[in-house]
């Protein structure tokens, strides 16, 4: 096979077995594998200015040489000072039970009757010990002895406990994950306190060592869509780990699509609610951000504030953010559309109005759209990125000096102006950032289409674009269920439209799951 | 991974291929035979299906996963079967060319008459070409979107031309008695023919246990009276509208119905957006023939893939373009319909039946 083909097919072929990056030629595996002692963890890790090793000594039957190795910064240094050096060298000095101690049944008596605590075990190989250091624990090392003790003392400053921006919400919880995973799970345990609740760690980078954990409800997911996800998971093979991006585009079923097929969300009674429907969570060490699969296309239009209102108003609002999803979609391309080839369905007065509008506007309608549209995406982009005083300065900037100099210079037309900024404010009643993008994306090719052909290039361009939702899946499930295959049920309970709490007796059809009266999402 | 389709997806799937676009030229076809009273012609020429489609179904259940030229090979024998399905390709390939080239006809005689026709052909087969590589269960999807919309379109259309209604118009009734009927039956028949070309080669991707085949054999009868019902409707608001002479005259009379819609004095001529809905029907149509010729070429010469759907579609085009305009397309149309798809289906179906039903007595495999 030619070079350049190959380097095209690395570069759009996802492997089976997906390696990303070759790992350095120099690896910890060698040094792994070697029996536990303490001398060879510190020539591994003495390199590293963040790790400390005190060195201290114990007296018993002999004198045993000790070391505690922690990465500093990553534990909680008060801990150790208290739990460990001071009951070690302080308290008990001189105890009788420290008077037993040699260098064969140092690790095994320091752990039962020496030192308190729930977070100490013990370990043996060379692997566990350093990853446990670099996790955070601090390890005891005991002169020459072929076994450590681990102190689970991890104690890093995170950001607390806030509302998520992005999901905010007025009447229901004000609390959101945080970049730390052990935070996440108690907060997801403190929201379903039963049993069945799964958490199922792994580690996911083979330089980073990220921590993992897939949580799943026994009995409610899917066995199938649970074992996907682990599978997906384990598969993946790279240098590093960083955020939630990195997983998602290695195990969602189609990367070259634009719509998102994997949601997620920032708050755990979200994750809760979408556990007890069957989904599987999968949440990521540094990231407040937690995946859940699958996902179908009307999940991204739903929002969680519709479960805390009232069912008539979460409808209402329901009804909204689906219309607002079509104007973005469309509302540019039909405008070209009619005012380039159907100005027979604009009633007269209307149209006279918007030839007066064009006069003197040198460009054609798809040309002045898109020009707009770009501009507007412009504007978007550079609010974003900029601290947020200047962002709202180029708004004001943007879409009130600018567009009204446009308008004057005959550069473009009022209602253009109009219909772009409708389109702009209706992309902003999609709730999920994701799907709001593959909207704006989209929207391009239909204005094209609109512009060349009219109404027929914009069936052409919706049909289409309908194929390919249609054809989407997400771990199994098709991407527009419950509209295609039909589910009624779900349709009904949960999609087009919200039913009352009491009236959700049965978990949503769209996923196999194994126990389809829900006692936990209704009242049953 | 073996494509399965549910019951219910069955039931939509075939409604929209039965449905097609026969709501366009339909009242012409039947008026022109039948007068006045041809709207009472349709329901009868669609039931034709019903028996139709219960004789595939229950060779079926008989031949599970096996589509009906498979079950003519068994039947008949290798070479009989290779004729069928050489006749069963021919047939419905050509009659997939000739209906995109009416999708092309459609929307260059109705909305865009500057625009050439070729780039509708190009359009609807792309979606085609698109819809087919997708497979049957994104098919089966796409009707259960598309299918709604096209009823709702169409109840929409009827509704809003009600204020043109002159009851006079479908008076007196059965003034030229009954004989005028029979032959509007037969000319809707051909419709219900072409559904049954359809579900014989659907039949691979069908469950075959006992309760979904009472499922799917309910499909069938829901399908056709829904089709038939609304075709009816589309027939009898037309005549009521335009009369029965305008209704001859008229090839497309819905598309002229479209253009006379009128929302509160404000929103009018929304033929294009009626058409955008139309499109969605041709698609249907067109992909259902596009994959019969599919799975007769896999059946009969074992040729499948990417490529061969290529050159099935080189072959669409080169039929659409062979049947520019309107009346030249019309009537080809109508002979594939009336002398080949028809004559062909009844005779062929019946038969297999017939020999299967009777080895099935005689104790003979």
């Amino acid at each position: 096979m030619p070079s350049w083909l190959k380097m095209i097919k690395e570069l759009t072929i996802r492997p089976k077995v997906q390696q990303i990056r070759k790992p350095p030629e120099y690896s910890f595996d060698e040094d792994m594998n070697k029996t536990l002692s303490g001398q060879t963890v510190k020539e591994i890790l003495s390199k590293s200015s963040d790790v400390v090793f005190r060195e201290f000594f114990l007296q018993g039957k002999e004198r045993i040489p000790c070391m505690l190795t922690a990465v500093d910064g990553l534990v909680d240094k008060n801990q150790l000072d208290f739990f460990v050096l001071k009951t070690l060298m302080v308290d008990l000095a001189g105890h009788p039970e420290m008077a037993q101690l040699t260098i064969a049944n140092v690790v095994d008596k320091t752990l039962q009757s020496i030192l308190p605590g729930l977070e100490f075990r013990k370990v043996s190989k060379m692997g566990e010990a350093i990853n446990a250091i670099l996790s955070g624990d601090a390890v005891i090392f005991f002169g020459e002895s072929k076994e450590a003790l681990v102190f689970g003392a991890r104690g890093w400053a995170n950001s607390g406990i806030n509302e998520p921006v992005a999901e905010s919400v007025i009447k229901g919880p004000h609390e959101g994950f945080t970049e730390t995973l052990r935070i996440n799970t108690s907060m997801l345990r403190r929201k379903i306190k039963h049993p069945s609740l799964r958490l199922i760690s792994l580690k996911v980078g083979d330089l980073t060592n990220t921590d993992l954990v897939v949580a799943y409800m026994d009995k409610i997911a899917s066995p199938d869509i649970v074992s996907e996800v682990l599978r997906r998971v384990s598969r993946i093979k790279m240098d590093g780990v960083l955020g939630n991006g990195y997983i998602e585009e290695m195990i969602e079923d189609f990367p070259y699509s634009p719509f998102p097929q994997i949601a997620y969300t920032e708050r755990p009674d979200v994750l809760a609610g979408k556990l007890l429907e069957g989904k599987v969570g999968i949440i990521l060490d540094g990231t407040p951000i937690v995946l859940v699969v699958p996902a179908i296309l009307t999940q991204f239009l739903n929002v969680n504030e519709d479960y805390y209102q009232r069912a008539m108003t979460a409808i209402l609002f329901r009804f909204v953010r689906y219309v607002g999803a079509m104007v973005a979609v469309l509302a540019p391309s039909v405008y070209i559309a009619v005012t380039t080839f159907h100005q027979e369905i604009i009633p007269t007065d209307l149209l006279m109005s918007i030839s007066a509008g064009r006069q003197g506007v040198p460009f054609p309608a798809l040309l002045e759209a898109l020009i707009m549209t770009v501009v507007l995406e412009i504007l978007q982009e550079a609010g974003l990125r900029l601290p947020k005083p200047i962002g709202q300065t180029i708004g004001i900037v943007g879409a009130l000096i600018m567009g009204d100099a446009a308008v004057k210079a005959s550069l473009v037309s009022p209602l253009m102006v109009i219909v772009i900024g409708i389109t702009a404010v209706a992309s902003y009643a999609i709730p999920y950032y994701d799907l709001s993008l593959a909207v704006r994306l989209t929207r391009f090719p239909l204005m094209i289409l609109a512009g060349v052909l009219g109404f027929f290039g914009v069936s052409v361009g919706l049909y289409a674009g309908l194929i390919h939702l249609l054809s989407l899946r997400s771990f199994g499930v098709p991407y527009t269920s419950p509209f295609a295959p039909l589910r009624i049920r779900a349709l009904l309970q949960d999609t087009l439209v919200r039913a009352p709490w009491w009236a959700m007796k049965r978990r949503p059809q769209l996923l196999d799951v194994d126990e389809p009266k829900s006692g936990g999402k209704g009242k049953g | 991974m073996v494509e399965r389709i549910s019951p219910h997806q069955f039931m939509i799937l075939g409604s929209a291929v039965l449905m097609g676009t026969t709501f366009l030229p339909i009242a012409s076809m039947v008026t022109g035979v039948s007068g006045r009273d041809g709207w009472m012609t349709v329901l009868p020429g669609f039931v034709v299906a019903i028996p139709y489609g219960l004789m595939v179904l229950s060779l079926l259940s008989r031949y599970p996963s096996k589509n009906l030229l498979q079950i003519s090979e068994i039947i008949f024998g290798k070479w009989i079967a290779k004729i069928i399905g050489l006749i069963y390709i021919l047939i419905t390939g050509y009659f997939g060319g000739l209906l995109l080239a009416q999708a092309g006809d459609i929307y260059e005689r109705s909305v865009m008459p500057l625009t050439p026709i070729g780039v509708f052909y190009l359009g609807g087969l792309l979606l085609v070409f698109y819809l087919v590589n997708s497979g049957i269960e994104v098919f089966a999807r796409f009707s259960e979107v598309i299918f709604p919309g096209i009823v709702i379109a169409l109840i929409l259309n009827m509704g809003l031309s009600i204020p043109r209604v002159e009851q006079g118009e479908l008076l007196p009734i059965l003034s030229e008695g009954l004989g005028p009927l029979f032959g509007g039956g037969v000319k809707v028949a051909p419709f219900a023919m072409e559904y049954i070309l359809f579900i014989g080669g659907l039949l691979t991707f069908l469950p075959t246990s006992r309760k979904e085949l009472g499922q799917l054999k309910t499909g069938v009868w829901r399908a056709v009276f829904l089709v038939g019902i609304l075709n009816m409707l589309v027939v009898l608001m037309q005549i009521l509208i335009f009369g029965p002479t305008e209704t001859i005259r008229l090839t497309y009379g819905l598309l002229v119905l479209g253009k006379m819609v009128e929302i509160s004095r404000t929103v009018a001529g929304v033929e294009s957006l009626f058409l955008g809905v139309w499109l969605g029907s041709l698609v249907i149509k067109i992909s259902a023939f596009f994959f019969t010729v599919t799975w007769g070429l896999e059946t009969v010469f074992n040729l499948k893939g990417l490529k061969w759907n290529l050159a099935i579609s080189i072959v669409f085009m080169a039929i659409a373009f062979g049947f520019v305009r309107g009346a030249s397309l019309f009537a080809e149309i109508g002979f594939v319909d009336n002398y080949l798809i028809l004559p062909f289906t009844s005779v062929w179906i019946i038969t297999l039946w017939g020999v299967s039903r009777w080895k099935k007595g005689a104790g003979v495999q």
